[in-house]
């Protein structure tokens, strides 16, 4: 069983409460009914007919489907042919959708099903076998596929969300803290520098009891000599100095170290994300939204950075300190030592309460304050609408309310920590009240007897627990936001790449072009097919316009030749050879793509075209761009091409863009060249202008033009029509006109007449 | 000036538009000549459920739209309250028992009318207020859980639900 399949089994175990799949003895006894054919595919049907929430099955074989309910005695299955089957329907509801799948026009339905969103994935697969079935087209499946696509269609939500399922905190922490590892050695010495901090500091309190007892009082009651008392009481004076000297390099040490080897770790996580990153595929971007990303790279780690060079050492070193404390207290005297150590896990507890506390608070408050922002985010847009209606007023009234809203929460959240600190603070205090209460009566003569100088080390040490309490009663926080940030990391990092080359790639040199399809199927997800078997044959050189309905598969099949996704079934060859074979990175390099919306860096316009192929010379750089007719535009600018565009620099028209986009593909001299609706968001006259620049583009190499407006294409040398991921027609701009029921035909009157 | 609305269950195609189930289990539209067998889809889901509906072909195109089911007959009526039962289903949320955080996901355990139910919600979708009260959250999978009226749930649901009402 595949990983992705145990994490998706994983995933419907821990959020949904449903069967990971479905039950083996209702699947032999439905093979059974089918006289041993398998079941290929299954849906879980998770409501009745009266909308309550239950367990039916819907599965599907190679010549039945079979719908299984749940009865007191067993399952009940009832089989129906799949010859039978002439018409299939889904009506989609808020929550609740049913499919109804029809034999003869008239008759009852053979079934009706009803099932959450949650499920209608896994319907999907069904319905979409179905539907080619009644159009004439049989699907083959794979024996074996049912469990995983029954996984992967119910888990995939959640997936998406959250590829890592939070389960072991601890395992995450560890996996962290491995990154210390190349590091040990400083980490060592941070680590040293803070236990000694820690345990100096429990001597002067100790120091000043001891002078008091030993030195001062046995001075005045003159059983000390004076000259004696001296030499000790300045010995004591020089060891605190001692102290001191020793306790702020080490508290230095410790501070750079840790913070440096955070700022490591930091980076190296930075690197190794970011290089990850480049090479997923680009299955994974269309799943993850872009800030997530970023901020993975950016905050996240920032985070860590913050866990490891103080989060580790102050939680560790608080618990050496507070068992410091209490060893040295119990040691002390052990009757005040219990005074003082038994209320310290209350406090932790306290805080670690008003944490959660406050958590809850936060959450109602970034509730509210995203409300703020979404006015923000609307208006500032939209303020040519806002003003074009005449709605300031309301807006502001409208942000006005919300601001007020989430000051109230965040208010509420100062109250809520201000009640509760002094009242903590309050709380030690009664304790060293309490420790007075023990200790005068002692004091005084009655009861145990209690030097006065083990008196006053007690009070300075009362003193020194405030710090660490708080460390401790925060730690369950500090614990969690790390792994929060640590999982959102190790999730990227865990993603393995979908497209990857075979052991002994294959390389082109050069590509020659030409570009062979044959029966290629794909779909992006679980069974839907959006390439439905699609076979041609381009020789190098060929110009091919791909043309048809939006929605038809054009995009899919120029991001199958860039190698963005596999093929489903079947194979692309390239110059014969399997495109599966080739090295990918090289193989790229040699393909060119011009996109419907041009996508420029922040730099210059020169980097900008420079951008495939940074060797070029500049001659060959105004080469590119005259001929991609942007060298006039470009020289007009200020800086020629120096000049900085993208998001933050000089913004140029989308016309503009487009022509400079078209220069890095010239500079690039693709074998293979792809252009996917390239000249659709512009006017005509710069439409023309693009188009020049296209047909000097397109000389001398194998070219695969996209476009709304057919007239652009009427230069190519062949046409495919490709509609409902079929290729239904090809032929030249002629031969298709020619064809008096072609489709072809059909989409081109209907633009004449638009004109 | 008045807009007016160009189509409705009465006025265009002449005949009035009749409502029934067939055996076939779907919702069958007659109107003229025509019949088509239709789903519904409601304009105003929570702003005004009980009226305003467009009845759909399987192609999704909208046959008829009916602006008040009063104007139907009786047996109509019947029929495409039926069919509005299932369309407009979503869970009821009778009472909320867990809400845990986790990386990315916020994590619901809920009983529902329908019976008990876990579901997640992305740590920055948060749930909506309605037009009549009432709170409407939408998992990651497109499921709806509605809360009537939160206010009245009980104590410890409410509780738990503190941060996410207003
Ligand atoms: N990244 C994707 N994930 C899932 N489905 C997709 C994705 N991209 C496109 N599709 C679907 O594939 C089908 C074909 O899309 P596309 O190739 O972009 O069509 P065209 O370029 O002809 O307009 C559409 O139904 C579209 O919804
Ligand atoms: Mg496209």
């Amino acid at each position: 069983m595949s990983t992705q399949q145990q994490l998706d089994d994983h995933i419907i175990e821990r959020y949904t409460a449903q069967p990971t799949r479905l039950p083996a003895e209702l699947r032999r006894q439905i093979e059974h009914a089918w006289q041993g054919a398998p079941v290929q595919l299954y849906a879980l049907a998770d409501l009745d007919q009266s909308l309550r929430l239950t367990v039916a099955w819907l599965a599907l074989g190679p010549r039945h489907i079979a719908v299984a309910q749940r009865e007191s005695t067993g399952w009940h299955v009832r089989s129906v042919e799949r010859s039978r089957i002439e018409a299939i329907r889904e009506a989609p509801g808020l929550s609740a959708n049913t499919l109804t799948i029809l034999g003869a026009s008239g008759e009852p339905a053979l079934a009706l099903l009803r099932y959450t969103h949650r499920q209608r994935r896994a319907f999907e697969n069904i319905r979409f076998v179905l539907e080619e079935q009644i159009q004439g087209h049989e699907r083959e499946l794979v024996d074996g596929d049912a469990d995983r696509l029954y996984a992967e269609s119910v888990a995939r939500p959640i997936r998406d969300a959250q590829a890592l399922v939070s389960g072991r905190q601890t395992a995450v922490i560890r996996r962290l803290l491995g990154y210390l590892k190349p590091y040990r050695r400083q980490l060592t010495l941070g680590m040293a520098a803070a236990t000694v901090i820690t345990l100096v500091s429990l001597v002067p309190p100790y120091l000043a009891g001891h002078l008091i007892d030993r030195v001062v009082r046995p001075a005045q009651a003159g059983t000390l000599s004076l000259v004696q008392a001296a030499k000790v009481a300045w010995l004591a004076v020089a060891a605190m100095a001692l102290v001191y000297l020793v306790r702020q390099p080490a508290v230095h040490v410790r501070l750079r170290l840790m913070s440096i080897i955070g700022e490591w770790v930091a980076r190296d996580l930075r690197s190794e994300l970011y290089e990850h990153i480049q090479r997923l595929s680009l299955a994974f971007f269309s799943r993850k939204r872009t800030g997530s990303l970023i901020t993975r790279v950016s905050a996240d780690t920032d985070r860590l950075w913050d866990f490891l060079a103080f989060g580790v050492v102050d939680v560790s070193l608080s618990l050496v300190m507070l068992a410091g404390l209490g060893t040295v207290l119990l040691t002390l005297d052990w009757r005040l030592g219990l005074v003082m150590t038994l209320p310290v896990p209350v406090f932790c507890w306290l805080i670690y309460r008003h944490s959660e506390e406050i958590t809850r608070l936060f959450i109602r408050a970034w509730r509210k304050w995203s409300r703020v922002t979404d006015v923000l985010s609307d208006t500032i847009p939209g303020i040519r609408v806002v003003k074009a209606f005449n709605q300031e007023q309301r807006e502001i009234e409208r942000f006005g309310e919300r601001n007020e809203d989430v000051t109230a929460e965040f208010n509420r959240i100062h109250a809520s920590w201000t009640r509760f600190w002094p009242l903590l603070m309050l709380g030690v205090h009664m304790m060293t009240v309490a420790v007075w209460v023990f200790a005068v009566p002692r004091l005084l003569g009655s009861g145990a007897q209690l030097p006065v100088g083990t008196f006053v080390s007690f009070l300075l040490y009362t003193t020194m627990f405030g710090a660490p309490i708080e460390v401790i009663g925060q730690m369950a926080r500090t614990i969690n936001r790390a792994t929060t940030s640590a999982h959102r990391v190790f999730e990227v990092l865990d993603t393995e790449p979908e497209i990857r080359d075979v052991a002994e790639p294959v390389r082109l040199e050069p590509v020659h072009g030409r570009v062979t399809f044959e029966h290629v199927t794909f779909g992006y997800d679980g069974v839907r097919q959006v390439l439905r078997g699609v076979s041609f044959d381009v020789t190098p050189g060929e110009l091919i316009g791909l043309v048809g309905p939006s929605g038809g598969g054009k995009t899919t099949i120029v991001n199958l030749i860039a190698r963005f996704y596999d093929v489903s079934g079947g194979t692309i060859r390239i110059d014969g050879v399997d495109l599966r074979r080739l090295d990918t990175g090289h193989y790229r390099r040699q393909i060119g793509m011009v996109l419907q919306d041009p996508y420029l860096f922040h730099g210059t316009v020169l980097e900008n075209i420079r951008y495939g192929s940074q060797e070029a010379p500049l001659n060959q750089v105004v080469a590119a761009a005259q001929a991609a007719n942007a060298h006039d535009f470009i020289t007009k600018l200020q800086h020629g091409y120096d000049t900085v565009v993208g998001e933050r620099g000089h913004t140029l028209s989308g016309g503009e863009r487009q022509r400079v986009s078209i220069a890095r593909a010239i500079l690039h001299d693709p074998r293979i060249l792809i252009l996917d609706e390239a000249t659709s968001s512009v006017d005509t006259e710069t439409e023309r202008e693009i188009q020049q620049a296209l047909e000097r583009l397109v000389a001398g190499r194998t070219v695969f033009a996209i476009a709304h407006r057919l007239s652009t294409l009427r230069k190519a040398s062949r046409l495919f029509v490709i509609e409902d991921g079929r290729l239904i027609e090809h032929g030249t701009h002629a031969e298709l006109l020619a064809k008096p029921e072609g489709q072809y035909r059909h989409l081109y009157e209907l633009q004449l007449q638009l004109q | 000036m008045t807009l007016t609305l160009g189509k409705s269950a009465t006025a265009t195609r002449g005949g009035a538009l009749s409502l029934e189930w067939r055996a076939d289990g779907s919702l069958w539209a007659m109107w003229g000549e025509e019949e088509r067998a239709v789903s519904v889809r409601r304009c105003f889901p929570w702003t005004e459920p009980a009226r305003h509906l467009s009845l759909r072909d399987t192609d999704e195109e909208e046959f008829a739209f009916v602006r008040d089911p009063a104007d139907l007959d009786q047996r109509s009526r019947a029929a495409l309250e039926r069919a509005l039962a299932v369309a407009g289903f979503v869970f009821e949320v009778t009472q909320v028992l867990e809400i845990e955080e986790e990386v990315e996901i916020r994590r619901w355990r809920v009983e529902t009318q329908q019976g008990p139910r876990t579901f997640q919600t992305r740590l920055d979708d948060w749930p909506r207020t309605l037009p009549h009260g009432g709170l409407l959250i939408r998992d990651l999978a497109g499921d709806l859980y509605h809360l009537v009226a939160p206010e009245r749930l009980d104590r410890e649901s409410r509780e738990l639900l503190w941060a996410f009402v207003d």
